[in-house]
């Protein structure tokens, strides 16, 4: 049942979108660490994780964020996180995350703040 | 059986000096069919069987080896021919004969007469017992049948010759008997079945003493042969049947000891081969011991080589066992024998590695025929007495384990058999380095599962044993951690007179990391609630303590909540935690101040977030905290019990007690999830006011 995917996908505003899949749990956070991993080793620091078809997401899988957020922040990134389902969005609101991160609602938005930012 | 032992011989002993004196008694006497002749007779038979049945006892007691056997055998025969020659220097006067009789002319030649008799009897009874144990070596159905044939017909043609005249032994039915008996005799004298396991060298001994003992039975025939000579007369004086039992002991004596030299002298080429397979086979026995004793795969190893250096007779044996990938063990194991680890290195860091691989890849046997030609080998650093090289890979579940590496001095040392043996010889210790292993990896689990069970006793111990009592709080809590031990926590504790703190959190995580953790918070919680001012201000503090010491990827979510036992006023802070339902008349709802997890972000950032909510409770109120084991937990088609469910749950038992809203919930949740899909640590704890 612990079905987890991450797809990576690079946007033309040299943005990556990491988009997950399933339940992300102690069990399946390799996965997306290793995703991680891999883009902050290509220094890509921007990065969208659309979490459109995530269903489940347990405290594990929280600290994976937290993990690589001061690494992509120092670096003048960030990890931007966009259509979340209200369950899932529940469990991040719960711990205080829209207080750390930009949820946003779609990933364009999401692609927005990049740019305002960069404008910035 | 001493006492038996002893009556035998006693009884022996006195029945021949019995015959003696009869004997003496009738010298000149004619006894022909008078009592006195049967008695005597029968006394002579009596007697041998006696030593018969003193033979078989002493036989039975001592087991011994068939070289042994043939040498005492030889011994006896030695001894019969040296009373022989001792008696030939008496002065002896002899026997008349008449009437196909025989009659003593002295006392000397009485004594003589029973003495060599005697000797004779002996002789032939111990002669059938130990060729008996040689014969019965190996037995079939048939040869124990066989053999016992043989004894009887010895007898009974023994026998036979009682019913004539000492020295008229020409009777039909007598010869017919005595063909029987050489019959059966040959027919015996075909088991040889012992000879072809012995050790070589046993077979060395045992051709001499098969000669020895051939020439002493062939020379005792001769003598007991020669006409008129006296021993012939001596026995049989003594007892015809006696004469003819000695002489047929004698024959099969001759006949088996010849067929045994002979057997014995067309073993000897084989015989190095042979004992090499023994060898085999018993270094392969013990090693199978060796698999049911030996655990520890260090000693393990090294018996395991320095048998393979005694089996194939190999000059350096050494062995690597391959690490596992989640091993027990880490480094590759080196069991060197006449060969220093600094050379196997030398030869396996080396180019070397080339041969290593080659086994591990292909998981077959390889042979370098000529160390010095060879291709593969030609490279390498020159190996001490290593002319020839055999390397056997290990193999268990197909997988190369370790391998195996014997060389001889010589080029070609390797023969085809050897190949063979130390490949069945690797699979032997391929299991039994496996053994090991599962023994060592169960006996570790066994360890780590009692440190788990001590570790949840440690952490049970961490939770309030007994929650506060108050007149106006009616308080129940519950905690059950899905592994062994668990990231969930509450706790409570008096603040002051009128004041309760009530805490719940919940550690990101499971299992031993999780443990810690919440044992840090208790600590945190017990030194800092007290100096804290209010619930925001413990949060805060908290957060600081713990930002510092927790792994970036782990945080901590809290609620924590002071109730004023006198007036009902209850204050809330949420650090990322659950939020608390509160019911309270038509009032039903989730309260969630604002707060970031503990351990997520230092100082500001935390301080700026975190928020207090005030209540004022009325009698029956019931505030309910848990952790998100309660509403995550889900049913068997993956459905979360969720925040409505928990909210009618706690509603619908609203009357009752604490204890009683608790066991609501937990039974909700229970049955709910099946108790498969159940898989987080769970924690609920139920405040009710009652009020004054």
């Amino acid at each position: 049942m612990s079905d987890f995917k991450v797809m990576v996908r690079e946007r033309n505003d040299n943005i990556h979108t990491l988009e997950l899949k399933g339940y992300l749990d102690a069990h399946t956070t390799p996965v997306l660490e290793d995703a991680f991993q891999k883009l902050l080793s290509e220094k890509k620091y921007r990065i969208i994780v659309n979490c459109k078809d995530l269903s489940y997401i347990s405290s594990a899988g929280l600290g994976v964020f937290m993990a690589f957020i001061e690494d992509v922040r120092a670096e003048e990134g960030d990890i931007k996180m966009s259509d979340m389902t209200p369950k899932v969005f529940n469990i991040f609101d719960l711990l205080g995350f829209p207080m750390l991160y930009d949820i946003v609602k779609t990933e364009d938005e999401a692609a927005k703040k990049f740019a305002e930012k960069s404008v910035r | 059986m001493r006492i038996r032992k002893l009556l035998l011989l006693l009884g022996a002993i006195f029945l021949s000096i019995a015959v003696f004196i009869i004997n003496a008694v009738t010298k000149n006497i004619d006894l022909e069919e008078s009592m006195i002749q049967y008695v005597r007779s029968a006394f002579v038979v009596i007697s041998f069987a006696m030593v018969y049945g003193y033979v078989h006892i002493v036989k039975r007691e001592r087991q011994r080896s068939a070289v042994k056997n043939i040498r005492d055998v030889a011994l006896f025969a030695g001894l019969f021919l040296a009373t022989y020659l001792l008696i030939s220097f008496l002065p002896l006067k002899g026997f008349d004969s008449r009437e196909f009789k025989l009659f003593p002319r002295d006392y000397l030649t009485i004594l003589f007469s029973s003495t060599i008799s005697a000797v004779a009897g002996v002789f032939g009874i111990v002669t059938i017992h130990f060729i008996k144990d040689l014969v019965l070596h190996k037995r079939k159905k048939t040869t124990a049948r066989n053999y016992w044939i043989l004894l009887g017909s010895m007898i009974v043609t023994s026998l036979s010759a009682l019913m004539v005249r000492p020295l008229d032994q020409s009777s039909v039915i007598i010869g017919i008997l005595y063909a029987l008996s050489i019959l059966m005799i040959i027919a015996n004298s075909f088991r040889l079945g012992w000879i072809a396991y012995l050790p070589r060298k046993e077979k060395i001994y045992s051709l001499l003493y098969s000669l020895l003992a051939f020439f002493g039975f062939l020379a005792i025939l001769i003598i007991l042969s020669i006409q008129d000579g006296w021993t012939q007369k001596g026995i049989l004086y003594y007892n015809a049947a006696l004469f003819t039992f000695v002489r047929l002991s004698s024959i099969f004596g001759a006949v088996y000891f010849g067929m045994a030299f002979s057997s014995t002298l067309f073993h000897l080429p084989t015989a190095e081969a042979f004992d090499r397979k023994q060898s085999e086979i018993s270094s392969l026995h013990n090693l199978n011991r060796l698999i049911n004793q030996v655990f520890d795969l260090k000693e393990l190893a090294d018996t395991a080589t320095k048998m393979v250096t005694e089996v194939v007779q190999a000059s350096c044996v050494w062995l690597e066992i391959i690490p596992t990938e989640t091993g027990v063990q880490t480094d590759a194991l080196i069991s060197a024998y006449n060969i220093s680890n600094n050379e196997v290195n030398a030869m396996l860091s080396g180019n070397g590695t080339s041969i290593r691989s080659t086994v591990i890849q292909t998981k077959k046997v390889l042979m370098v025929e000529d160390v010095a030609e060879d291709k593969r080998t030609s490279h390498l650093p020159q190996i001490k007495k290593a002319g020839s090289l055999l390397v056997i890979p290990l193999l268990s579940h197909d997988h190369v384990i370790g391998i195996l590496y014997a060389t001889k001095e010589i080029s070609y040392g390797f023969e085809r058999d050897d190949i063979d043996i130390l490949s069945g010889f690797a699979d032997q210790v391929a299991i039994a380095i496996e053994n090991a292993r599962l023994i060592t990896k169960s006996i570790e689990k066994e360890r780590l599962q009692r440190e788990l069970m001590l570790a949840q006793e440690m952490q049970k111990r961490l939770l309030p044993q007994q929650l506060p009592k108050f007149a106006t709080l009616d308080m129940e809590a519950i905690s059950s951690p899905a592994l062994e031990v668990g990231g969930d926590y509450y706790d409570v504790v008096q603040l002051n007179e009128e004041q309760v703190g009530i805490v719940i959190g919940d550690v990101s995580g499971k299992g031993v990391g999780a443990a810690f953790y919440m044992a840090e918070v208790k600590g945190i919680f017990q030194s800092l609630s007290k100096i804290s001012s209010s619930p925001k201000d413990f949060l805060i503090k908290a957060n600081d303590a713990l930002v510092t010491s927790i792994d970036k990827r782990s945080f901590i979510s809290l609620i924590y909540s002071v109730i004023n036992t006198r007036t009902g006023e209850l204050v809330v802070s949420r650090a990322g935690h659950c939020p608390m339902l509160y019911i309270s008349g038509s009032r039903k709802e989730f309260i969630k101040p604002l707060g970031l997890g503990l351990g997520l972000k230092a100082g500001k950032i935390f301080e700026e977030t975190v928020e207090e909510r005030n209540i004022k409770m009325k009698s029956g109120d019931v505030c309910v905290f848990y952790t998100d084991g309660v509403t995550e937990s889900r049913s068997s088609s993956g459905e979360e019990f969720g925040y409505e469910r928990l909210l009618d749950v706690v509603d619908a038992h609203r009357k009752g007690s604490a204890e009683d809203i608790k066991e609501a919930i937990i039974q909700n949740v229970w049955s709910y999830t099946d108790a498969k899909g159940y898989h987080d640590d769970l924690t609920v704890f139920v405040v009710k006011w009652i009020g004054v």
